[in-house]
């Protein structure tokens, strides 16, 4: 059983409190991935997990043992960092086999594990080399594979693929999903991408300031995020944010300068309360499009083009409703011009409503 | 990049062959004359050598054993130049081995173990070269016989690491301080104390640090006359510097000559082995001080 | 599937036990880090400290061979009573022009040698080794082998020109000038060498773009010299200096050891052994010895702070 438990996990460095009662259930061979901004308090976690920083206060167990007294290397994890930290003076093969050496393997049973890895990671010709004759990719999958040979309970990243170019990124992403499927232990994997923290766990935490933001899966987050800011973190081009007034007058009406829509009734109770006061309202960009003749004035608004951004999968339309800024995410097919007025439609079931002052949802 | 004008170039190409002929022209003349028979060296050229002889060394080892004074009208001299030869190699090889010994166990404790106040203990050990030894040579004296260290190489091996190891502990901490810390932690991770870690990971990467910090010792220690003088007394115990001190000059200076260059040979070679290594390690340590 | 590893439970207050885990391995870091420290701080107490200490003890009194009665507390009079002679006040002149020649020759010479290879050119490896090889002379030796060459002890070919260098310097500057002059060459070829490879390191440590970019903005390679190079190289020359001062005195040290005190002209420090050993004069030769580690002070914190070194504020 390798489940990984933190309760009320806090870090603190003289004045600055980098990790806030931080509590986490990760199970059995879940790939669960810390994401937010530099600063969160992500990697920070990551390092009490591995052992690399000291607990102000909480406790942390890897599977049936709380490990808050156990130096790093009693704690069965293996870790794979930012700038792969090989070994530059060994070859390949003594950097795979250096765990297994500190802890007095047999030969045979090391020659066997570390081929089984190289095997797995395709490198199987590059165990004479040293670190220096690889290029990064290569590096990143001799870390992982010095990760791997020692079995352990638990696999932690940190931020492994920062280092690569874009191209190299999207392949070892993929790579990285299928080892984790085939090896199935549990991973924990902390980075600033959100796109890799979606495609890539099982769950997805997202921290900000060291306090927890939310945790769940990564469809969830973007569907039902529970506050501001996991909703203009997820999702790319991000969220727009619209600051508007709820007004009663039969129904409930979300409005502000040059922009107006009726809040469907599945929502109302809920912002009934809110009547009369600020809220701010979040719409994606992939729920607007342009509105056709059988669009109500309901949910539909004016927008002035400000700058067309073609993709040649989709179009990406920044306009302008009033005071407001907004990116819609639109068909390839649609011809618009900068400066040109539009009407945009908006999906109602899919808005998002915040509280002002406190951002969560509501 | 412009190729360079002609006159640039024959500058610089000057430049170079004055600099080349400043290093070693004394290098060169010393060396000719250890070469010189008694005969060429008094009516010869004092630049070249005509008829190089080896006669010079030959007859500083044949000197060993003999007697001193006086053997029928001569003054004989004896010069035990082998004993000097080996104790000056087992005082230099020993003070390099316990300069680095010690400062990289100091270097590690200042720069990756951190104790409070540790750049103060960087400062306080580095500013210790305010105190030059040539001062001190008198009280060092009374502790050398108070240890009944006198005339014994240990003496040497006491004082010289203290000419060293302000600078290497100084270029050592500040290398360990800025090692990169994923690579300890990661073979921590893997199951290394931190004491392994250091033996097989951070020591074998640091070698162009401690090979400079080595060749720097080397270097300084070299370049000690009074203190293996005053420590060191009879004959067999001597180091070369000291012995060739008591030659008498005015009768054997060719060979005290050839002496010179035998020790400044195998010094020079491996200065000279290591030299790309010495400035590679200097500069590294300049990259992390920066 | 990989196989993990079977762990058994345990119990424990979270808090309590990660609090004292912290407290713990840190204060056997820290005496870890005393332990390692001790062999060098045995060795600097043993063979600096204590007899410094000594020396300042014996300033303080009449120490003497030629005492009569016990050793006396004197306090500041020798000190007192040095400051008012004018040998020392010569010795010190003489000291301080010493330093200061032989440093600015030495820094000069150094830089020049740095910037000749600091681009590489053909055959620069060798060029490299020819002027790292002085330095890498063991001084020991060849401080006695130049004295030798620039005076003599029997008739050589050269002799006759050299003794008429002698006679010259000698009879310009005062008896014993020819020799201190050869000391004064020989410092300065084997301390340029010494700085020369030093400031190539540093040069080297500075990263190829910045000289790139000076390349844009500035005309001439002198501008380019002193836009980039010299500040950079600030603190290492610093350092330079500073350490080739030692070796200064170290030389000096030598070579009037060497002849017994045949070098006239007065140094602090040759003429604190004098005062000592011939003069059985131990305190006023204390507190002599003792004026140079205020002024080496003064001069480290001098150094630093004119060149601003970021590695004493870095440290």
């Amino acid at each position: 059983m390798a489940q990984v438990l933190m309760k009320d996990l806090n870090k603190k460095y003289d004045e600055v409190h980098a990790v806030k009662d931080v509590n986490l259930h990760i199970r059995d061979k879940e790939f669960v991935v810390l994401v937010g901004p530099s600063g969160c308090g992500k990697s920070t976690t990551l390092r009490m997990v591995a052992g690399l920083e000291e607990i102000t206060s909480g406790e942390i167990s890897i599977g049936e043992r709380v490990v808050n007294d156990l130096p790093p290397k009693d704690r069965d994890i293996a870790m794979v960092f930012q700038n792969y930290a090989l070994y530059p003076h060994m070859t390949v093969y003594d950097n795979m086999a250096f765990g297994l050496k500190m802890r007095k393997f047999p030969k045979t049973e090391i020659a066997k594990r570390v081929h089984e890895a190289a095997e797995i990671l395709g490198i199987q010709e590059l165990l004479k080399r040293k670190p220096r004759q690889l290029s990064g990719g290569q590096r990143q999958r001799v870390a992982v594979g010095r990760a791997i040979v020692r079995h352990p309970q638990v696999f932690l990243f940190d931020e492994p693929l920062s280092n690569l170019d874009a191209k190299l990124r999207v392949q070892m992403r993929v790579e990285l999903k299928r080892l984790h499927d085939r090896l199935e232990t549990t991973a924990i994997y902390v980075t600033h991408d959100q796109v890799e923290a979606m495609t890539l766990g099982d769950r997805v935490v997202v921290m900000k300031d060291g306090w927890v933001q939310q945790v769940g899966e990564p469809l969830e987050l973007y569907s039902k995020p529970a506050n501001r800011f996991v909703a203009g973190f997820i999702g790319s081009p991000a969220m727009n944010f619209i600051e508007v007034g709820i007004k009663d007058g039969g129904a409930l009406w979300a409005e502000t300068a040059g922009f107006r829509v009726k809040i469907p009734p599945d929502r109302a109770e809920r912002l009934k309360s809110y009547a009369g006061q600020p809220v701010t309202v979040g719409i994606r960009p992939e729920d607007l499009r342009l509105a056709t003749g059988g669009d109500s004035s309901d949910h539909t608004f004016d927008a002035v083009v400000d700058v067309v951004e073609p993709l040649g999968s989709e179009i990406l339309l920044d306009v302008k409703a009033g005071s407001n800024t907004m990116v819609a995410r639109v068909e390839p097919t649609v011809r618009v011009k900068v400066h040109e007025p539009i009407r945009l439609a908006l999906n109602t079931a899919r808005l998002h409503f915040f509280d002002k002052k406190s951002e969560a949802a509501i | 990049m412009n190729p360079r004008p002609w006159w640039r170039k024959l500058g610089h190409g000057s430049l170079l062959v004055l600099a080349t002929v400043y290093c070693l022209f004394p290098i060169y003349f010393m060396l000719v004359q250890s070469l010189k028979s008694a005969h060429e060296d008094v009516f010869g050229n004092p630049l070249i050598v005509t008829s190089p002889t080896f006669e010079n060394f030959a007859e500083l080892f044949e000197r060993e054993g003999e007697v001193r004074g006086f053997v029928g009208r001569a003054l004989r001299r004896s010069y035990p130049f082998l004993d000097w030869l080996e104790n000056t190699i087992v005082v230099f090889a020993g003070s390099v081995a316990v300069t680095l010994v010690a400062s990289i166990l100091a270097a590690y404790a200042i720069g990756r173990l951190r104790p409070p106040g540790f750049r103060w203990w960087r400062r306080i050990i580095f500013a210790t070269y305010v105190i030059p030894h040539t001062i001190l040579f008198v009280p060092l004296y009374q502790v050398v016989i108070r240890l009944h260290l006198d005339d014994n190489l240990l003496a040497l091996l006491l004082v010289y690491p203290t000419l060293a190891l302000p600078f290497c502990v100084w270029v050592l901490s500040t290398h360990f301080q800025h090692f990169p810390r994923e690579v300890e932690e990661a073979a921590l991770i893997e199951g290394a104390s931190r004491a392994r870690a250091f033996w097989k990971i951070i020591l074998p990467m640091s070698r162009p640090v401690i090979v400079a910090s080595g060749i720097f010792t080397l270097g300084t220690i070299a370049s000690d006359f009074m203190l293996a003088s005053v420590f060191l007394l009879s004959g067999h115990n001597q180091t070369i510097p000291a012995g060739l001190a008591t030659m008498e000059v005015a009768l054997d200076e060719l060979l005290a000559v050839a002496g010179i260059n035998l020790m400044a040979i195998p010094v020079v070679i491996i200065c000279a082995v290591f030299a790309r290594g010495y400035v590679r390690g200097l500069t590294a340590a300049m990259v992390e001080g920066s | 599937m990989l196989e993990g590893a079977t762990t058994a439970p345990s119990q424990v207050s979270p808090a309590e036990v990660s609090h004292r885990y912290r407290r713990r391995s840190r204060a056997r870091e820290i005496a870890t880090a005393y332990a390692l420290l001790t062999p060098t701080l045995l060795l600097l107490s043993l063979v600096l400290a204590y007899p410094l200490a000594w020396e300042v003890w014996i300033s303080l009194t009449n120490f003497s061979p030629l005492n009569d009665g016990p050793t006396a507390f004197v306090g500041v009079a020798n000190y007192r009573h040095l400051l008012s002679t004018e040998e020392f006040w010569r010795s010190a002149t003489v000291t301080v022009v010493y330093a200061v020649v032989t440093s600015a020759a030495k820094l000069a010479l150094g830089i020049g040698f740095a910037l000749l290879l600091a681009r590489p050119f053909r055959g620069r490896a060798l060029v490299f080794l020819a002027i790292f090889l002085p330095w890498a002379y063991p001084a020991s030796v060849s401080v006695i082998g130049w004295y030798w060459t620039l005076s003599p002890p029997i008739p050589t070919a050269y002799s006759v020109f050299m003794g008429t260098m002698k006679y010259a310097v000698d009879g310009a500057f005062g008896g014993g000038a020819w020799a201190f002059l050869s000391v004064i060459l020989f410092n300065i070829w084997r301390g340029s060498s010494f700085i020369g490879v030093f400031l190539l390191a540093g040069i080297n440590a500075i990263p190829p773009e910045l000289f790139e970019e000076a390349l844009l903005e500035s005309k001439s390679r002198w501008q380019r010299f002193w836009l980039v190079t010299v500040p950079l190289l600030k603190p290492f020359i610093a350092l330079a200096i500073f350490l080739s001062l030692t070796t200064a005195f170290a030389d000096l040290a030598n070579v009037w050891m060497l002849t017994a005190g045949r070098i006239v002209f007065p140094v602090v420090g040759t003429h604190a052994y004098w005062l000592a050993i011939k003069g059985g004069q131990y305190g006023p030769a204390a507190a002599l010895s003792l004026m140079l580690v205020p002024v080496l002070l003064a001069t480290l914190l001098v150094l630093f702070r004119i060149f601003d070194s970021p590695e004493a504020t870095h440290a």
